[in-house]
């Protein structure tokens, strides 16, 4: 039977036989590799932590493709048609400072506490408080982000190729359900390395056709100030002087320390969806590698994700708009544009395979999240609070059965959103509610002795709320961005970078103050959790080129350089 | 003694299989060409590209392919 038996009214495209073999191979490995490892996650360790086996490469690759979601693939293309090139700060000065950090300075105590979570942590450094807090949110958040990328996902694929909505949720969500019910973490860590390279293949002819059809780099730039009017689209640093000289409505100062610090170190070094990929690994020098290696690579991704949205802007014959016209016009919006840049180079096969990695984006984004939320429900709420003695059998078949259960909630979420659209405008921000206040509330418990235990639950709270407050502030009245972004020319953005800012700062202030109006906790206490409290493990490199510190400063380099090259 | 597949092994027979299917489709469209061909046709992206992934996925099949292993897993 043919696929588009499934069609809708219009649709963009037409897949052929040969697209759907391309489909159905993808989905027949990855199924298979679920069954496959299903023998080999039958303790806690294994289901949960993927036995702690994993090598830097595996767990590198995992950690940055359990980011690469259908909606951070498709969403920051639309945003680079949107905005320029300004995206890739979300990639760069928004990534890899931040993984650097993670591998060089965080990593070794997450990975000497031994803990199997972030609130994991939070309990061994600050008790059950920080940790209830801490897992409740992320698990109520976690699945709801499962459910709203799966909506997106399917609205695309509804779109593009007029797939019905019930059709793409269903077969997407039931086909990671059973390979990460069956083969646990290192099920969807296996996965999630394929579907990176799935992505890369399936998205790479796009930027290459398109830079040889547009003649270059240069006649790209040119072409985009021709068409535009104006040429503030193609820099990355030289229009952030003040909010009103860039179409983003940001300044640097919002870029580096909202963006760059707060946002981007909070979500690398304290989500516990990606932190859980670094911490499966086999050693503690993989443990410092994989971030590294992750790093490297996030910088490229803005090749297949930045660059279709600059070309679009260039060689498309129509103009996109944003989604709520879209609804209304019958136009394309701005989400669309990866989806139309594949169609316009992809034939038959071509066009299979970037669907193919536009679906696994999403099934390795859902993956990681059902696999993070399974851990953080049945370590940190159940194991902690509901059910403290159960055997280690028990708590493997609660991992199995809270995975389908997660995977079940992200579909009625998907269908909520379906008739409660305006809730996707606001999901990533209810995510940085809990993520900003997170990282200060995890960096002083690592790196300051005398936070306490009573500080860390109420400098994460007021976080919490600072930044809850600011949001509502802003809802309510509009014209208050201007105090939250400092600048009555900030715009949505801006808002984003500037409200976690604030809630990571006042977390930081009242963790200090009460840390110092209560009693510390002894310093024998804290080995393995705080810096000068522990002694790390020596790591012994056969040579100099092996160390961590070095892969992570050539990494820095290159960083640097083409933060330069593109200024 | 157990026989275990690794993940670069599964990598490389879907690279192998993607890139034979995609190439095989390249060359098939030169004696049938498209109706609506996309842009840039004529520079027969699915034969160079397909047989790019092809050869990768054959080095890593081969490269990778499972062996007998003693209480050890290869990743």
């Amino acid at each position: 039977m043919h696929l588009t038996a499934f069609a809708v009214s219009t649709q963009l495209a037409r897949l052929n036989w040969i697209d759907i073999l391309v489909i159905a191979i993808y989905f027949a490995i990855v199924v298979f590799i679920g069954f496959y490892l299903r023998g080999s996650s039958n303790t806690s360790e294994e289901f949960f932590m993927a036995g702690r086996e994993m090598t830097a490469w595996i767990a590198g690759l995992s950690f940055v493709s359990a980011n690469l979601g259908s909606l951070e693939l498709m969403g920051w293309a639309g945003s680079t048609y949107q905005y320029g090139i300004l995206a890739m700060h979300w990639y760069w000065i928004g990534a890899i400072p931040a993984m650097l950090f993670l591998g060089i300075v965080m990593m070794p105590f997450y990975y000497i506490s031994k803990t199997h979570s972030v609130p994991g942590y939070l309990k061994l450094r600050y008790g059950d408080g920080a940790r209830a807090l801490s897992a409740v949110s992320f698990a109520f958040m976690t699945i709801l982000m499962s459910g709203i990328n799966m909506y997106s996902m399917a609205i695309v694929m509804k779109v593009v190729l007029g797939w019905d909505l019930n059709f793409s949720i269903w077969v997407s969500s039931i086909t990671v359900a059973v390979y990460v019910a069956l083969g646990g973490l290192k099920s969807a860590i296996y996965n999630e390395v394929l579907q990176f390279i799935l992505i890369w293949t399936g998205a790479l002819l796009v930027p290459i056709l398109g830079l040889i059809e547009v003649g270059g780099w240069s006649n790209l730039r040119q072409q985009i100030a021709t068409n535009l009017g104006r040429s503030d689209y193609v820099h990355l640093w030289s229009t952030l002087g003040h909010f009103s000289d860039n179409p983003m409505g940001v300044n640097w100062f919002g870029i580096v320390f909202g963006l760059g610090f707060v946002v981007s170190f909070g979500y690398w070094t304290t989500d516990f969806l990606v932190v859980q990929r670094v911490l499966s690994a086999d050693s503690i020098r993989s443990a410092r590698m994989a971030p590294i290696i992750g790093a490297a690579f996030k910088m490229a991704v803005p090749f297949i994700v930045i660059l279709p949205g600059l070309l679009a802007l260039a060689v498309l014959p129509f103009h996109l708009v944003a989604q709520d016209v879209a609804v209304q016009t019958g136009q394309h919006s701005f989400n669309e544009v990866l989806p139309l840049m594949l169609v316009r180079y992809c034939g038959p096969g071509l066009l299979g395979m970037g669907v193919t990695a536009l679906i696994a984006g999403f099934m390795s984004g859902m993956a990681g999240n059902v696999s993070a939320f399974s851990t953080v429900w049945t370590y940190d709420i159940y194991g902690a609070f509901l059910n403290k003695k159960a055997t280690d059998r028990h708590y493997v078949a609660m991992g199995r059965w809270s995975t389908l259960i997660g995977v079940l909630i992200s579909v009625g979420t998907a269908y909520l959103v379906q008739h409660a659209a305006s809730i996707m405008d606001y999901v990533q921000e209810l995510f940085s509610f809990f993520i900003a206040p997170l990282f200060g509330t995890v960096i002083l418990g690592m790196l300051w002795k005398r936070a306490t235990k009573e500080a860390g639950f109420w400098g994460l709270l007021a976080g919490t709320v600072t930044s809850i407050s600011l949001w509502l502030w802003v809802r309510h009245d509009p014209s208050a961005l201007r105090y939250v972004a400092m600048s009555p020319d900030a715009k949505h953005m801006a808002e984003n970078i500037y409200r976690a800012f604030w809630a990571w700062i006042v977390c930081v202030l009242v963790t200090v103050v009460v840390s110092y109006m209560t009693t510390a906790r002894p310093v024998a206490e804290l080995e393995g959790l705080v810096y000068g409290a522990s002694v790390l493990p020596k790591e012994h490199d056969d040579h100099w080129y092996q160390r961590p510190i070095v892969w992570a400063s050539i990494v820095a380099l290159i960083f640097v350089f083409l933060n330069i090259v593109f200024w | 003694m157990r026989e275990s597949f690794s993940i670069w092994w599964f990598a490389g027979i879907l690279l192998l299989a993607y890139g034979v299917v995609i190439c095989s489709t390249g060359i098939w469209e030169l004696s049938h060409p498209l109706a609506n061909p996309p842009v840039l046709n004529n520079l027969h992206a699915p034969i160079w590209w397909g047989a790019m992934l092809a050869v990768a996925g054959l080095g890593y099949t081969i490269g990778f392919r499972p062996r007998q292993t003693v209480n050890k897993r290869r990743k």
